[in-house]
């Protein structure tokens, strides 16, 4: 039954290939994922298809019948051991390129020509951590642009190089490596943006890594992956990648405005008037 | 409690007939008081099948609640109780108690024994999950538990959930593993020493040694939960810091027990499903399992590796990639042991002669769907794919297609298989088979959607969706769906309730099996056997057949009243 579906799904695949694969990627690690999801759909729908058409068969043609005695077949060794052999195979094959295609989304790329070179002097942090670690990084010459993500109960706020942080909305640069640094001041909270490669959690007491490099300026929309509470369904996360410029511009106003909002308050505390 | 030193064909009528004597109270205080292990046993079974009727209410609200985008049908913290609910439901008190029930029941029997070797402790068993079951419900009326199906602290200590429901869900899981800790201890007692003479390990039938594996895993898991518990109770109770970060605690510290923990009751109940379902293949297909041992070292190996496998829920936390490649490595291995069982199973149907009567259909439906879920788990044991698409709900639906399909399709198959020993009664075959048809359908309906829109990025746990994410159309299918397994679900428990007074009776051994269980009267006495036989290879009741066919050729003595053999 579930065999059928998957056909009918496959044979619709050519309608529209993200129908059955994760949203297309725009970011070289979620190339790497995305990969690896079709080769791994590869083999789950051929093992479905096996046992399934197997047992099929089965049924059709070992019905009872009149005349017909069952053969009392016991075991048989040679036959146990090419099966052990052949699933040990396809299991070692899986792991391999699982390996391969999952280390290759952990590396992260340089920034690209068009992107934010490290000149500009908006990079700071200690440079690259390996993805889904929380072990300090190897030294790297081309520091990527270091972020904060902080999950909170229910809204990411995101602290740029310069200070300046936002709520909500992230904007980046684009085609340039950005590394997310996660981290929660409540809940464990999951930053996923399946266009830009995979779901990490913020774990309280530690911090974890993403990493990704947009190629294209617009819109991604991701959410909140990990049960947080009451309005966990609200946790959206939105990825607003756009030219290196207007991101500089677009820190640079952020970090003004957010300096003038405090002026005014301390003048109206120093002016004795309460907030 | 040595059985009496009997041979196969020994005559006349035994001297101690327990079964003939009128009970002295009520059937009900005998229920209640009772440490039988087939009272027990079918407490837990009805228990069990009670809970999924109310599992399936939750799943069905909580499916119309995602039916149609940005749904205002519930409240946040009435769909995120019905959640927490759902998972406790689910998991502790139908898919495990069922698997238990049916252990309790069926095992002593498949091994020859008279009763368990620490009956007071499989009463105890009983009622601690009776009371754990209590304490869940009995929220309602205060909080229910709203921190999800596994409350992650710190969203479920203290400072983020304040109320006490996250009290009550401690307070009731503990409650229930503690239970199984004393189920795992009788039966582990009770399979090591109660075993008629001659039923070498070697020759358990494939469930008592999916049983024997099991219990195993259930005891250890259940133990490490408990741990879990109890330090979450000092948490929230009396300033504990196990899993507070900041105070040199580590929440990551819970994640890993309590994974170990729904790792290894997946696999449990996986195990269960197949023990069962390699009783009913080779019964219903005439002719032995194919390959026996190995089917039974790759029970072992489930256990032992999908249960080592538990990182692979934690791939996106900060727990260093080699452990993630580890957790992958098991879980990958873990195919071996799984794809060898499918094989013998569906090996063991080629050149028999198939009845397909309704257990056997259950155990056919089963086969498939625990393979579509394993299948899918294994895509999702890759780490890179998990961090596409763990905690989607395609996550969900490859769950579901393997634990519905194992405790479900499985359990039905088993109740369907042994409901003539339990009860002398048969289940309705048609109905049978219309409730088969149903939940298969509704199964495939509600979860193959959910798939798809797993794949588009929707989130499971969230009590609502947006339009513009694209999986209106995939969710509203699946609600359809979860309408029609929830009809199938009714219908089978409908089957059993008018089974248990209009089924048609059966007699000692309905299917031509042959293991001991078949032996004992249907329903079996207090004693469950007045006579048992030196047990010589791996099919006791094949070799008695054998026998009295022989001495029917030959002429010779007949078998008595009191051999009561099919």
């Amino acid at each position: 039954m579930g065999a059928v579906l998957l056909t009918l799904a496959l044979a619709a695949a050519p309608a529209g290939a993200n129908v059955i694969s994760p949203e297309l990627p725009h970011s070289p690690n979620a190339d790497d994922l995305n990969t690896l999801y079709w080769i791994t759909l590869i083999v789950v729908v051929a093992l479905i298809v096996v046992v399934n058409v197997a047992l099929l068969s089965a049924i059709v043609r070992y019905r009872e019948r009149r005349g017909r005695e069952p053969r009392q077949v016991r075991s048989g060794r040679r036959v146990q051991l090419r099966a052990t052999g052949v699933l040990a195979a396809l299991a070692a094959a899986t792991f391999v390129v699982s390996i391969v295609f999952t280390q290759k989304a952990r590396d992260r790329a340089p920034t690209g020509p068009q992107g934010l070179q490290a000149s500009s002097a908006t990079v700071t942090g200690s440079g690259a951590a390996p993805i889904g670690t929380s072990t300090p990084p190897a030294s790297q010459s081309a520091n990527p642009l270091e972020i904060t993500a902080t999950g909170q109960q229910w809204l990411w706020r995101y602290t740029y190089p310069n200070g300046a942080f936002s709520y909500y909305q992230l904007v980046v640069p684009v085609d340039t490596s950005v590394q997310l640094d996660l981290v929660t001041t409540n809940v464990v909270h999951g930053w996923f943006v399946p266009e830009l490669g995979g779901k990490f959690n913020a774990v309280p007491g530690k911090v974890n890594h993403a990493w990704f490099r947009a190629d294209q300026t617009g819109t991604y929309t991701g959410r909140s992956s990990t049960f947080s509470g009451a309005a966990y369904a609200a946790d959206r996360i939105e990825v607003s990648v756009v030219t290196p410029q207007q991101y500089q511009d677009f820190i640079a106003r952020q970090k003004s405005d957010i300096q003038d909002a405090q002026d005014i308050v301390v003048q109206q505390i120093q002016s004795g008037q309460t907030p | 409690m040595t059985p009496p030193p009997a041979t196969t064909l020994s005559p006349g009528r035994p001297e101690l007939v327990t079964s003939e004597y009128p009970q002295r109270r009520p059937r009900w205080i005998e229920l209640t008081t009772s440490a039988d292990h087939k009272d027990i046993g079918r407490m837990f079974i009805g228990g069990s099948l009670g809970f999924l009727l109310l599992a399936t209410v939750e799943w069905v609200l909580m499916r119309l609640q995602l039916a149609i985008p940005e749904n205002t049908m519930l409240r946040p913290e009435f769909f995120n109780r019905l959640l927490s609910l759902y998972g406790e439901t689910a998991i502790f008190l139908f898919a495990i108690p069922l698997v238990v029930g049916l252990v309790y029941y069926v095992v002593p029997l498949q091994i020859g024994a008279r009763t368990t070797a620490l009956p007071r402790l499989g009463q105890l068993a009983f009622w601690l999950w009776a009371a754990g079951a209590a304490t869940l419900y009995s929220s309602l009326i205060f909080t229910p538990p709203e921190s999800g199906v596994n409350p992650l602290p710190p969203l479920s200590s203290l400072a983020f959930a304040p109320s006490n429901g996250a009290d009550v869900w401690l307070g009731s899981t503990g409650l229930i593993c503690l239970g199984f800790v004393c189920f795992a201890v009788n039966m582990i007692a009770t399979l090591r020493n109660l075993r008629a003479p001659g039923l070498a390990w070697r020759r358990l039938p494939p469930f008592a040694w999916a049983a024997t594996v099991g219990t195993w895993l259930l005891g250890f898991i259940s133990v490490v939960m408990l741990g879990a518990i109890t330090m979450l109770m000092f948490d929230r109770n009396v300033n504990g810091i196990f899993f507070e970060g900041d105070a040199g605690g580590s929440p990551l510290l819970w994640q890993h027990l309590s994974w170990i923990f729904f790792n290894g009751a997946y696999m449990l109940i996986v195990i269960a499903a197949f023990g069962a379902i390699a009783e009913i293949v080779p019964t219903f297909s005439r002719k032995p399992l194919f390959s026996r041992e190995a089917v039974m070292a790759s029970l072992v190996a489930i256990a032992v590796l999908g249960t080592l496998a538990w990182m692979q829920n934690m791939y996106s936390d900060p727990i260093g990639i080699g452990w993630s490649y580890f957790a992958m490595a098991m879980a990958m291995l873990a195919v071996i042991p799984f794809g060898l069982v499918l094989f013998n199973l569906i090996a063991t149907m080629i050149g028999g002669a198939m009845r397909i009567r309704a257990p056997m259909l259950f155990a056919l439906g089963a086969i498939s769907m625990i393979a579509v879920g394993l299948a899918g788990e294994l895509g999702q044991s890759a780490v890179g794919v998990a961090w596409q698409l763990q905690n989607t709900t395609d996550a969900t639906a490859s769950t579901h297609y393997a634990l519905v399909g194992a405790a479900i399709l499985g359990g039905l198959a088993a109740l369907h298989y042994w409901f003539p020993k339990m009860t002398g009664r048969t289940l309705g075959e048609s109905l049978g088979r219309i409730s088969f048809w149903t939940i298969l359908a509704g199964l495939n309906l509600s979860f193959f959607p959910l798939t798809l829109a797993g794949l588009q990025g929707q989130v499971v746990d969230a009590y609502k969706f947006y339009s513009d994410t694209g999986v209106s159309g995939y969710n509203l299918v699946a609600t359809i769906g979860a309408f029609v397994l929830a009809l199938g679900i009714v219908l089978a428990l409908a089957n059993v309730v008018l089974s248990l007074r209009s089924g048609v009776r059966a007699g000692h051994d309905p299917w031509g099996g042959t293991s001991l269980e078949w032996l004992a009267p249907s329903p079996p006495p207090l004693h469950n056997f007045d006579l048992l036989p030196d047990v010589r290879s791996h099919e006791p009741l094949r070799d008695i057949r054998d026998a009295i066919a022989r001495q029917g050729a030959g002429g010779g003595e007949k078998a008595t009243e009191s051999q009561p053999v099919a």
